[in-house]
């Protein structure tokens, strides 16, 4: 029997219970009581920006066509030609992957056919099967998968954000990579990335539900262990990235496209910050989203009443072990103005004494927002994802939420710097 | 007025919809429902300002307040939604529910006097919303080839309607349409999530709100689709735009559709374009790689059904041929026990899993209040509706099944 460690808060009446199997591979549980649904999620801590690293089989550095780990995510959640979402579908449970920037998850949703579904997932992984024809068919499928974000101003204006920002970090680059960066995609490489990522030690596996932890922990072990010959190597991994400068590459991007409603994001990098300091800095932005940009602060009622903006002005803090940035979104059909307006109140709000009474009202809605979000099975894997690539505890964030001071706020304000900002629109041709 | 509960005590929280279904007569009441469901959203006599709302949702320790408008067939909704902790689990188990009440009372029914400049905001607003359609090209492509269906019925025209009624909105017209929606509107409250020590929250809310109430309509006599006898006009539309992918939209026409079908046609919606293992996505995009997305959705309300895709422009004439091949051979009845039983199993299972969501389960309760005449339906029972399909009874209804309008909305030649 494995230690289980438990992780509990009390805040939101939830336990986490984990533990690391034999192979390296570590398994979360995170029990909802009275749910029907429960989700399996089986991942690694591989994604788009990790392209230069050490092929575990041969000990040499390799380098990697941009878009080659959703690609892999496609392809391994395919079986001798037949597509995993369509063998889950048939026994009647969804599922899906995703590919980020820093993580590949593949994931199912059932309330009936759980241990099926599991077998079913660590098979899909553990065998992975390409054929030089399978992955020229899947170029033709992500092919259409680009040109539908090629044309998705919501995601060009975020990117060309990050391009403005980012010289050499791989984060400036679509996630999908791009027609021609997938194209030199082989089988070959495909198995040398997936013989590095995807070892035990550096994957995850996560389930979410109403289950009993001692037995889904010997389910998902039992169903590991079939393929245990397979296993590569427990090596750690070893990746390279580029060093990145300060600076930014550009301060402004503009892109035309046939859309009728301009998008702006306005972008700051920061210096990169590691773990717990990752997390705290998220929190410290969701603060500051709801005093300085939500519908409550004067910002917003400005903009709004002099018919600039209407839905919502975004703020977002993303971080890793190699980037960091703050990035403020919206749309406007009056893009230049609202976008000269956000530059000048940051510079405003940094010098101005905090509203303290609001900081704590909106403290009070804070805590209120996490237990309304706990109703929801997504935001407890989310969580648990997070605490894995942040290297932190699983409900660090509302340890840390809870003590944000009004000097953390006032911080990360005058972090905000003029010369590391960058605007990216996108206009009407 | 009615009140429908659903006491699920795996949550914390309790959902409230109070909604206003409108039995529409002349479309332009979209655009002015529009700007007045922005208009109540965003003040009221007590809160005068988005800000003055949101301050005090703070204070009810972040309750989610919105107003939601949508269609249902022919009927306009407009939906106002909260969203607060049973005090169970607020620290210090302080009671909300009175406070919450007495918000929506004051939102719904106290509204601000509209300055003209409020107005002429909200209008922009909207009349931005109706320009800015093609943006999002997958959605409009649906949207298209639902309004070619159903040209000249309520269900056919955009939600917020068209940018020159919108235009001739003043406080007159909203004010009218306010009283209008007050006074003779079907209205619905429905309650889900945690209901535990809340066992009177229907009189309570009978207590705060049946005063306003002047019309008794229930939403099972309210009829959501008016014409149901149409004339069927083959045709095919294309609109250029400068994009890399193009959409492809197919309208699909039920005919002679009946209250039975509801089952039967959730199951040939399943096998043709919702699952991964359905016909679109095994052979549109598995065999042929022709798109990433391709999906089908039915529409209950409206007895039609909407096929769509992204693709190649240049792959218009082939995907169209690979999609007019899934829907033969659904009429010729070529489904492999393997497509039709995982359909039905996607769909119980979907149903099971509605109850893991406060939202979809209010949603279930209306729709099925309209359609199926009843708030008594259960999951369970509706997984035996499920069950109960036939092969013989998808073939039936797939030679019901015509399509009648195809949607390209164009983009470059060589993407």
């Amino acid at each position: 029997m494995h230690k289980i460690t438990v992780e509990h808060s009390k805040k939101l009446g939830e336990n986490t219970f984990s533990t690391t199997l034999d192979n390296g591979l570590k398994v979360y549980i995170c029990k909802k009581d009275g749910y029907k649904k429960k989700i399996g999620l089986f991942g690694t801590k591989y994604g788009s920006v990790i392209n230069d690293f050490v092929n575990i089989t041969n000990g040499k550095r390799t380098k990697v066509p941009d878009g080659i780990a959703h690609f892999l995510e496609h392809k391994l959640f395919e079986k001798e030609g037949a597509n995993a979402l369509d063998l889950f579908s048939k026994m009647g449970v969804s599922s899906n992957a995703y590919t980020s920037f820093d993580q590949t998850v593949y994931f199912f949703e059932t309330s009936e056919k759980f241990e099926e579904s599991i077998e079913m997932l660590v098979k899909l992984i553990k065998e992975p099967y390409f054929t030089d024809e399978n992955v020229a068919k899947e170029q033709g499928i992500i092919g259409q998968e680009i040109s539908m974000y090629d044309d998705d101003p919501t995601f060009m204006v975020y990117f060309n954000a990050l391009r403005a920002m980012y010289h050499k970090n791989p984060v400036r680059i679509d996630i999908a990579g791009t027609i021609e960066s997938i194209s030199h995609i082989t089988k070959e490489l495909l198995y040398t990335c997936y013989n590095t990522f995807y070892s035990p030690q550096n994957m995850f596996f996560i389930v979410v539900g109403d289950v009993d932890v001692d037995s889904t922990i010997e389910l998902i072990e039992n169903n590991i262990k079939k393929y245990e010959s397979k296993n590569i190597p427990n090596t750690e991994v070893v990746t390279y990235s580029e060093d990145e400068p300060k600076d930014i590459v550009q301060k402004e991007i503009v892109q035309n496209m046939d859309i009728y409603l301009p998008q702006l994001c306005v972008g700051y990098k920061l210096d990169v910050v590691k773990g717990k300091d990752i997390v705290k800095n998220e929190c410290i932005i969701d603060i500051i989203s709801d005093m300085y940009f939500s519908k409550q602060s004067d910002f917003f009622e400005k903009e709004y009443n002099e018919g600039k903006v209407n839905e919502s002005i975004d703020i977002q803090y993303e971080g890793s072990n190699t980037f960091s940035h703050v990035i403020i979104s919206t749309t406007s059909t009056k893009i230049d103005e609202v976008g000269n307006d956000i530059v000048e109140y940051i510079e405003k709000i940094k010098n101005e004494p905090i509203d303290e009474e609001l900081f704590e009202t909106i403290k009070r809605k804070k805590i209120g927002e996490l237990i309304l979000l706990s109703d929801n099975l997504t935001v407890s894997y989310r969580r648990i994802i997070d605490s894995i690539l942040n290297n932190t505890d699983v409900y660090s964030d509302i340890e840390l939420i809870e003590n944000i001071s009004v000097k953390d706020i006032k911080d990360f304000l005058n972090l905000l710097s003029e010369d590391k900002r960058v605007t990216s629109k996108i206009i009407s041709k | 007025m009615k009140i429908y509960k659903e006491n699920i005590e795996k949550f914390k929280s309790i959902y409230i919809s109070y909604n206003f279904t409108v039995d529409v007569k002349d479309t332009k009441v979209y655009s002015y429902y529009a700007v007045l469901a922005s208009l109540m959203a965003k003040s009221s006599q007590k809160y005068k300002t988005q800000k003055e709302i949101e301050k005090y949702l703070n204070f009810l320790y972040g309750s989610n307040f919105d107003v939601n408008i949508e269609k249902f067939g022919d009927l306009y909704n407009i939906e106002f939604r909260m969203e607060f902790i049973n005090k169970e689990f607020i620290p210090s188990n302080e009671d909300l529910l009175d406070k919450v009440l007495n918000f929506l009372e004051e939102m719904i029914y106290h509204p601000a006097t509209w300055s003209e400049d409020n107005i002429e905001r909200e209008k922009q607003f909207i009349i931005e919303r109706i320009n800015q359609r093609k943006d999002e090209k997958l959605k409009y492509g649906i949207q298209r080839a639902e309004e070619l269906l159903c040209k000249g019925e309520p269900f056919g025209t955009y939600l917020y309607g068209e940018t020159d009624t919108v235009e001739s909105i003043d406080y007159d017209i909203l004010k009218n349409q306010y009283n209008e929606l007050i006074n003779n509107s079907c209205v619905t409250v429905i309650l889900s999530g945690n209901l535990k020590g809340y066992e009177d929250i229907d009189e309570k809310i009978s207590d705060i709100f049946s005063k306003y109430m002047k019309n008794e309509t229930t939403l099972e006599e309210l009829s959501y689709n008016k014409k149901t006898d149409k004339e069927f006009v083959y045709e095919e539309v294309k609109e250029y735009q400068d994009t890399t992918q193009s959409v492809l939209s197919l309208g699909l026409r039920i005919k002679n559709c009946t209250l039975k079908d509801f089952y039967i046609l959730n199951v040939y919606n399943a096998i043709l374009g919702t699952t991964p293992t359905s016909k679109l996505f095994q052979n549109v995009r598995e065999k042929e790689s022709l798109a990433y997305t391709v999906r089908s959705r039915y529409y209950r309300f409206k007895d039609i059904i909407v096929i769509f895709a992204g693709i190649n422009k240049q792959n218009y004439e082939k995907a169209l041929d690979v999609i007019n091949q899934q829907l033969d051979d659904i009429k010729n009845g070529n489904i492999l026990e393997i497509e039709f039983k995982s359909a039905k199993d996607s769909l119980l299972a979907d149903l099971l899993e509605w109850e893991d969501s406060k939202i979809a389960m209010a949603k279930m309760k209306i729709a099925n209040l309209l359609t199926l005449k009843s708030a008594d339906i259960s999951i369970e029972d509706m997984r035996n509706g499920i069950s109960a399909v036939t092969l013989d009874d998808v073939i039936n209804v797939a030679n019901r099944i015509e399509v009648e309008k195809v949607f390209l909305l164009g983009g470059n030649d060589n993407a």
